[in-house]
């Protein structure tokens, strides 16, 4: 087999991967505050995506898209916030569960008939020639995935590090209790999670629209690696995504390369299963004690 | 009692009638292909809502369970020539293994891990029917026609009838099931997994044993698809399709038959709804009258907050708005669904048949069914001899959690018969000694030893079976069962019957007998006019005492009372002790911790008194009291040569 072919589908598939693990990282921004996560997440970065297209298709340049498409992504969040999540967080049950399904399902039958079935292509000005590098080719595109990914991640690391309200957001992750006797309210750190949850979506929306194209299905395709990173890597993990996004990434493509494409995600599921049975906290997840 | 008989059975007896008598008056294909499916899907959302109800999982697989059940009947027949009960056979036994294999990595996890478990679940089974062209078709899809029985080919209508006996068939299983102590530890697990173990039922095997139940039936639901429309597609049994389910239990009423009756028919006539523009409109505006009144109704009583009562009602004026301005309601079939969903979540958590029962029951003034006498106690808790014997015994028991020495080699000894006191100051590891004995933490090392045998380690379940029964400090009922049912879940060696007869209905006399024996335990802790209330409406000292009697119903040899009188009123904390002496009488030996120290005095043989993981003291009461070292942990020493230092602990 030709080494090179396997070294080209690892590195494509691994950046790709770093989107996974971008969403996954949004899993852990609300999971680390209340619990729970946005199971519509998928349709939160297509809708996101689709967006910021309208705003190209208007004529907005593509470097103001980018904050535009993320503001989208932080009002998503925080509906997402109001309307399927405090209540139930309210009511200490997991209806969250249900209510994020729904909103997907909106979000997704409203994609639907708002822009299409059809996929549609992301234009960029970043160029997609191939650069040769040690013998495999990579696409200015896919760098500027990763280095995307990296950017946003380490700016909402470095807000949670160095600002007041990151560190509410810390505290509130540590002890929702304790951090609500000093003062900081809960709630409003909930909703805070849950627009960096949304505006880190919409940005792996962003990123990864012009190499995958638009289209209301990549909602299903993305949330299911994005699940499977994010619980192998252990929902509170913190950079763990990024290793794990990277490994599955190229498993994917590896898969697609030897079994067909229809088995590509075959692996990744498998292993979100597997992590679930063996170690349900994730791979860099601390196991909690139970208390009573 | 007889009335609630009548009308109960007799309301199932019309409509299954009345199902069944429909094809000898209308002979229109159409139709009879509707009422298959609703039995169909009968089958299918029943099996869902033991997860999703009982179970009180989210649980995205059952679409891909029909999916299964649908192709291994459809394989049975096409490649092995299998008959129709053999393929129907196969069809569940494939949701029976395949659910019981699910549920295996499935089992220790909770809400969002399983929901993610079962959806991945799902698009593997997806994937694997697409592309194992060589056994499904792929995407070709896959054609068979349904074999006869006994020579006797299937009209649609016979095929019909044979669905209909399915689904009664199953109906009654599962009522039986569902009334049994089957169905109670199902709904105990959902609410205190951790209480369950403790009283000795496994979480273990209930939660597997419902899952694999609840997909069997997906797997039948799918023979029968198959068997019906004799052609199969993988892009049948998609996450779409699962979402419509959800949308039948949900809507229907969760933890209810008559609910998955419902969500059937719902389903079922839901694309014809859709494609009726006047009916569609008039659903959507009786969904948002509906929604205006309980809305309004949840807001003058203060049973609802404000977004539970406006969310509904914002969601219903879309679906009414958005019927007027879109052209064509199926494109936006995803939408409708997803809203009216939100709207049932939100507003109707119930559903329509927990609305209706409620309504219903008023209504004909419906009584719960009477309840036995209660046994006489001494049956129930039989007494033991008190000799004096050693019961329990701890030889240098520690526990660490990391660097953090919770408990740091305790030895005592607990005789029959006695109440033992563990007091000590917050953070002594009094809980956590009473958490190792018990089986929450497996201890770090030492030993436990009951009536000289070694007690299991690290397993609540275990040490429930071996005779010791715990209370919670934090307390863990099961909420959304009724006093009595938390009693009789954990009552010892009440049932015995097999699973095959429970569901034939023959463990009716055992019930009785258990109810009888729960109720002389909520007399012994005067809760038995509250038998009937839902455990999370009691009062807080009412749920401290149901907590005592369900530890009881393990009639154990050992019971351990984790701080019993924290936060009971005054009179609360007397009629405790009235409690306790009366357990006593019965020759169960007690370990109780407790702060209120004339509670201690008046109850306790033996105290022992730990500090910082050891044991620092043991006597009577009060010699403890008298003791300098206890005097210290719980005061501290004086600095001052004339500091009150030698004060005796308040009584």
């Amino acid at each position: 087999m030709d080494s090179n072919i396997i070294a080209q589908m690892a590195v494509s598939g691994a950046l790709m991967g770093l989107v996974y693990a971008l969403i996954a990282y949004g899993f852990q921004l609300t999971f680390a505050t209340s619990k729970s996560i946005n199971f519509g997440q998928g349709e939160l970065v297509m809708l996101s995506a689709f967006f910021s297209l309208t705003l190209l298709d208007l004529g907005v340049p593509y470097w103001l898209m980018v904050p535009g498409g993320l503001l989208f992504g932080v009002a998503m969040g925080l509906v997402v916030e109001r309307a399927c999540v405090r209540l139930s967080l309210e009511q200490k049950s997991e209806g969250w569960i249900l209510l994020t399904i729904i909103f997907g399902l909106l979000g997704f039958s409203a994609a639907e008939n708002i822009w299409g079935r059809d996929d549609r292509p992301f234009p960029t000005p970043i160029s997609s020639e191939a650069l040769h590098i040690f013998g495999i080719n990579i696409t200015p595109v896919e760098i500027s995935v990763a280095i995307g990914v990296c950017a946003i991640m380490g700016i909402v690391e470095l807000f949670k590090r160095k600002t007041l309200l990151g560190k509410a957001f810390e505290a509130v992750s540590a002890d929702r209790d304790a951090a609500e006797l000093m003062g900081i309210s809960a709630t409003r750190t909930i909703m805070l999670s849950y627009g960096l949850s949304g505006m880190v979506a919409a940005m792996a929306g962003i990123l990864i629209s012009p190499i995958t194209t638009v289209g209301p299905t990549m909602a299903s395709a993305l949330i299911l690696k994005a699940f499977s990173v994010a619980v192998v890597a252990g929902l509170d993990s913190g950079f763990g995504v990024v290793i794990i996004g990277i490994f599955i990434g190229g498993l994917e493509s590896l898969t697609s390369y030897y079994l067909g494409s229809g088995w590509r995600e075959a692996p990744g599921l498998l292993m979100l299963i597997l992590a679930l049975a063996i170690r349900p906290n994730g791979v860099f997840g601390k196991a909690s004690i139970r208390k009573v | 009692m007889l009335k609630r008989l009548l009308l109960l059975r007799g309301t199932e007896i019309i409509v299954l009638a009345l199902l069944a008598s429909i094809p000898l008056f209308i002979s229109n294909s159409y139709a009879l292909g509707l009422l298959t499916l609703l039995a169909i899907y009968g089958i299918l959302l029943i099996g869902l809502d033991v997860t999703v109800g009982y179970l009180g999982q989210v649980n995205l697989a059952q679409a891909a369970f029909l999916g299964l059940g649908a192709y291994a009947a459809g394989i049975s027949v096409t490649l092995l020539g299998f008959g129709i009960f053999e393929s129907l056979a196969i069809s569940m036994l494939v949701g029976l293994v395949l659910g019981g294999l699910l549920a295996f990595p499935a089992l220790r996890l909770e809400g969002p891990q399983f929901a993610l478990a079962t959806l991945s679940f799902s698009a593997l089974c997806t994937t694997v029917l697409n592309e194992w062209e060589g056994l499904t078709g792929g995407a070709q899809g896959l054609s068979l026609t349904r074999p006869g029985l006994f020579g006797y080919a299937f009209n649609a209508q016979g095929f019909y009838w044979l669905c209909l006996i399915l689904f009664a068939l199953v109906w009654m299983a599962l009522r039986n099931l569902l009334s049994s102590q089957w169905g109670r530890a199902f709904e105990a697990l959902r609410d205190s997994p951790i209480a369950t173990d403790a009283m000795g039922v496994g979480t273990y095997r209930h939660k597997v044993a419902g899952f694999a139940l609840g997909s069997a039936l997906g797997g039948l639901a799918g023979g029968l698809y198959a068997l019906n429309f004799q052609y199969l597609q993988p892009q049948g049994f998609t996450y779409d399709l699962m979402v419509i389910l959800l949308l039948g239990v949900v809507l229907g009423g969760r933890k209810s038959l008559w609910g998955a009756f419902f969500g059937a028919s719902l389903i079922v006539l839901l694309p014809n709804l859709l494609s009726n523009r006047l009916l569609f409109e008039i659903i959507s505006a009786l969904g948002l009258l509906l929604a205006v009144i309980a809305g309004i109704r949840g807001r003058l009583r203060k049973t609802t907050q404000t977004f539970q009562a406006l969310a509904p009602v914002v969601a219903m004026s879309l679906l009414v708005v958005g019927g007027f301005l879109v052209e064509n309601t199926e494109n936006w079939r995803k939408a409708i669904f997803a809203l009216m969903l939100f709207s049932v979540v939100v507003g109707l958590p119930d559903g329509i048949m927990g609305f209706a029962a409620r309504y219903l029951t008023r209504l004909f003034h419906l009584e719960p069914p009477s309840l036995p006498p209660a046994s006489a106690l001494g049956d129930v808790l039989p007494k033991k001899p008190v000799n004096n014997s050693v019961l329990l015994e701890l030889k240098e028991l520690k526990r660490y959690f990391g660097g953090v020495k919770a408990v740091d080699g305790i030895s005592m000894t607990v005789r029959t018969g006695h109440v033992h006191g563990l007091i000590g100051p917050n953070g002594s590891g009094k809980s956590t000694a009473v958490n190792v004995i018990s089986g929450l933490y497996a201890p770090t090392s030492g030993e436990i030893l009951l009536q000289g045998k070694a007690l299991p380690k690290g397993s609540l379940f275990k040490v429930a079976r071996a005779g010791v029964s715990r209370t919670f400090q934090n307390l863990q009922l099961f909420g959304e069962l009724s006093a009595l049912d938390n009693v009789m879940l954990a009552i010892k060696g009440a049932y015995r019957i097999p699973l095959p007869l429970v569901l034939l209905g023959l463990a009716k006399a055992e019930e009785k007998r258990a109810q009888a024996d729960a109720l002389a335990l909520l007399e012994l802790v005067r809760l038995k006019q509250h038998a009937r209330t839902r455990a999370k409406d009691l009062t807080y000292g009412s749920q401290r005492f149901l907590e005592i009697a369900r530890a009881l119903a393990r009639k154990p040899e050992l019971l351990i009372l984790d701080e019993p009188a924290a936060g009971l009123a005054h009179p609360d904390v007397n009629e405790l002790v009235d409690i306790i002496k009366a357990i006593k009488q019965y020759g169960i030996a007690i370990i109780l911790i407790e702060h209120h120290m004339h509670v201690v005095s008046e109850l306790c043989d033996v105290v022992t008194v730990i500090d910082g993981g050891k044991v620092i003291a043991e006597g009577s009461p009060a010699e403890v009291k008298r003791d300098p070292k206890v005097i210290k942990a719980y005061l501290g020493v004086a600095t001052e040569p004339d500091g009150p230092d030698t004060h005796p602990l308040p009584v």
